[in-house]
């Protein structure tokens, strides 16, 4: 079993108490801010990111990943005690979770959503651990056109993923490739869109990016709304779910748990996308599907069990093929990094200590956030009680602090407020963030894989057909553009994302 | 302008046709290449020519079918907001981390029609000695706490 001496080795690595303590505190922050509404994992992680480059390579990989799938957990229980998401992968959770609460069912609730996720968890952590090996090594024989191919197929998949427009999801995606073009032209050494700024010339540093847009952008739309007083339900109850609850959540977290594993791997989809469709799919399977909207323990299971599988397999293309599918991986992406690792196939073997210690971890943090979440309810309510006007200020000077401290530069702090005037006014146009930083990210590879195609094969683009796994991974993108153009599809979409 | 039916759609396309605009006016001076040589000027020019059809499909659209209006700002926590950022980037060199944090704190707390004075000023002081402490002292970035130097 190479499998379990692997993870063998992961254990190891990552069990060493300074990791093992790296790894509670990722879980506690994932947590805090799952739990705060209007703070995500993205503007965190993004705030982090400067921090991580005093850190061990393995230790700022299990602190980032900690937090990600520790926003799982937490985002779940505002949302069932105040009707809120604490994180937009917890939006679906709402419906259902907060009628439980309201019936007196609170604990149960929080105690399903917490023990599906740690379900989901585990098994999103031995997929990413069985097949992340094997799909590195196929994944060795690609070359510039396989590459592209696939990015292209990442950035269409995101596309239909998106919510709202499907025209705006193509231009935002459009505009953040361009954006992601500035700076130096690697090959002819042109300095392109930077309006003669030095700053500029090596590219836009993608922290602001993220922080504008994800962080700011949150912040003001929020300020815009007057929420007034949040209405907490009283009392949680018992955490222990009854017979009845258990026998019901079961099927329902199982089938989260598949969704979730599958939507988790492809580009655009990770968390926020897998509990939208698990909630649909459980409003459409289950036995009890009458109930929903008054309350129905499978709203609750099945979500919330698939959002933390996304999380953990939305690792996948970016530990085996180093092409970031969501912008927090672009973020974990951007970690690696900064600690000189190249995200791609050869991790595994160049690395397997980093590699298996973070998978290993992932496995050590689920079950510190069940601890972290369930005993500890209480901390996290008292901590619901912490006014907006107090909590955004600290917001922004964490993302002020830590965007200066990436380059000791005041030019990325006003590059930041830019981005921020700039996702605000996405917002306000209702254009998605996700398309823009996913686009950002992937603008330079694209380019870089496009133009090594080319000359690899004099100028011809049927390069992308002629070779088969790349015209395998281009048939798989026009099936998704059909989807599309499909009307029956695109009515379950609107509906998906109706809710 | 009652003939647009999809303010957000039309602004928007007004925002990706002027930003490709700009993009293929500037990118016209970068060598474009051949598809075997690709040029610097190439994959820009291709996606702004994209972001303006793009634009300007949004735009025809918005015309034609009707969507949802564009909510109203309240202009007060935007101001606020980007002002704070502004200020402390403009701050943080001259006078250092904790002052620049506390000045930046009060003004963005301004933001919400629910600040207080007493509470804001004491957040102000708490976030200084925060950032202080977990920033220069625990993970050792080199700023200065105070410019004039302690």
């Amino acid at each position: 079993m190479e499998i379990l001496q692997n993870l063998g080795t992961g254990f190891a690595a990552a069990a060493t108490p300074i990791n093992l303590l790296f790894c509670l505190f990722g879980c506690l922050i994932g947590t805090l801010i799952g739990v705060l509404p209007g703070i995500g994992p993205i503007a965190t992680i993004a705030m982090l990111l400067p921090v991580t480059f005093s850190l061990s390579p393995l230790g700022a990989l299990i602190m980032l990943a900690g937090i990600y799938y520790g926003a799982q957990y937490g985002g779940s229980t505002t949302a069932i005690l105040v009707n809120l998401p604490g994180e937009s992968s917890s939006v679906v959770t709402c419906i259902e979770g907060y009628r439980m609460a309201q019936k007196g069912r609170a604990g149960a609730a929080l105690a399903v959503a917490a023990i599906g996720s740690l379900f989901a968890g585990c098994v999103g952590t031995l997929l990413i651990a069985a097949f992340a090996p094997i799909l590195a090594k196929f994944a060795e024989q690609f070359r510039s056109p396989e590459y592209f191919s696939l990015m292209l197929f990442g950035l269409i998949a995101a596309v239909v993923l998106a919510h709202g427009s499907v025209i705006k999801a193509i231009a935002m995606i459009v505009l953040g490739l361009l954006v992601g073009l500035i700076g130096t032209d690697t090959q002819s050494g042109v300095a392109r869109f930077t309006f003669g700024v030095p700053e500029l010339y090596d590219g836009v540093d993608f922290v602001p990016v993220a922080m504008g847009l994800f962080g700011f952008a949150e912040i003001m739309s929020n300020l815009d709304r007057h929420d007034g007083m949040r209405k907490m339900t009283a009392t949680i109850g018992s955490l222990w779910p009854t017979r009845e609850e258990t026998r019901r959540a079961i099927p329902a977290a199982l089938r989260g748990t598949a969704i979730g594993s599958f939507l988790g791997i492809l580009p655009g989809g990770g968390a926020v996308l897998s509990s939208f469709a698990a909630y649909t799919l459980e409003k459409k399977v289950s036995r009890y599907r009458h109930e929903f909207g008054t309350g129905a323990i499978e709203g609750v299971a099945g979500p919330e069990s698939a959002n933390n599988a996304g999380a953990q397999t939305s690792f996948i293309p970016l530990l085996t093929l180093g092409i970031p599918s969501t912008p927090v991986m672009a973020l974990m992406m951007g970690a690696m990094t900064i600690q000189g690792i190249a995200p791609g196939t050869a991790i595994i073997s160049d690395r397997p200590g980093l590699f298996w210690g973070m998978i290993a971890s992932m496995w050590i943090g689920n079950l510190m956030l069940v601890i972290i979440n369930l005993p500890l309810i209480g901390v996290w309510v008292a901590l619901l009680k912490v006014p907006y006007r107090m909590l955004f200020p600290c917001i922004l000077i964490f993302c002020c602090v830590g965007a200066y401290s990436i380059a000791n530069s005041t030019f990325l702090i006003m590059m930041m407020a830019g981005f921020a005037v700039l996702g605000y006014v996405f917002t306000k146009l209702s254009c998605e963030g996700a398309p823009f930083l996913l686009g950002f990210v992937l603008g330079p590879l694209m380019e870089e894989n496009l133009r090594r195609s080319m000359v690899l094969s004099f100028g011809d683009p049927l390069i992308f057909v002629q070779r088969p796994i790349s015209l395998g991974i281009l048939v798989l993108a026009l099936g998704l553009v059909a989807l599309i153009v499909l009307p029956q599809f695109r009515q379950t979409r609107e509906e998906a994302f109706q809710e | 302008m009652s003939r647009v039916k999809h303010p957000q759609d039309f602004w928007a396309g007004i925002l990706f046709l002027i930003v490709g605009g700009i993009a293929a006016w500037m990118g016209r001076v970068y060598a474009f290449g051949a598809a075997t040589r690709m040029g610097p000027g190439y994959l820009p020019t291709v996606l702004a020519w994209m972001l303006i059809a793009l634009g300007a499909f949004l735009i025809i659209r918005a015309l034609l079918e009707s969507g949802p209006g564009i909510q109203a700002s309240l202009w007060r926590p935007q101001i606020f907001i980007v002002a704070a950022i502004v200020v402390f980037g403009l701050l943080i060199e001259r006078v250092g981390l904790a002052p620049s944090v506390i000045v930046a704190t009060i003004v963005a707390s301004m933001a919400s029609t629910e600040m207080r004075w007493v509470e804001t000023i004491s957040l102000a002081v708490g976030l200084a000695v925060l950032c202080a402490v977990l920033f220069v002292k625990l993970l050792g970035q080199p700023l200065a706490i105070f410019a004039w130097g302690f």
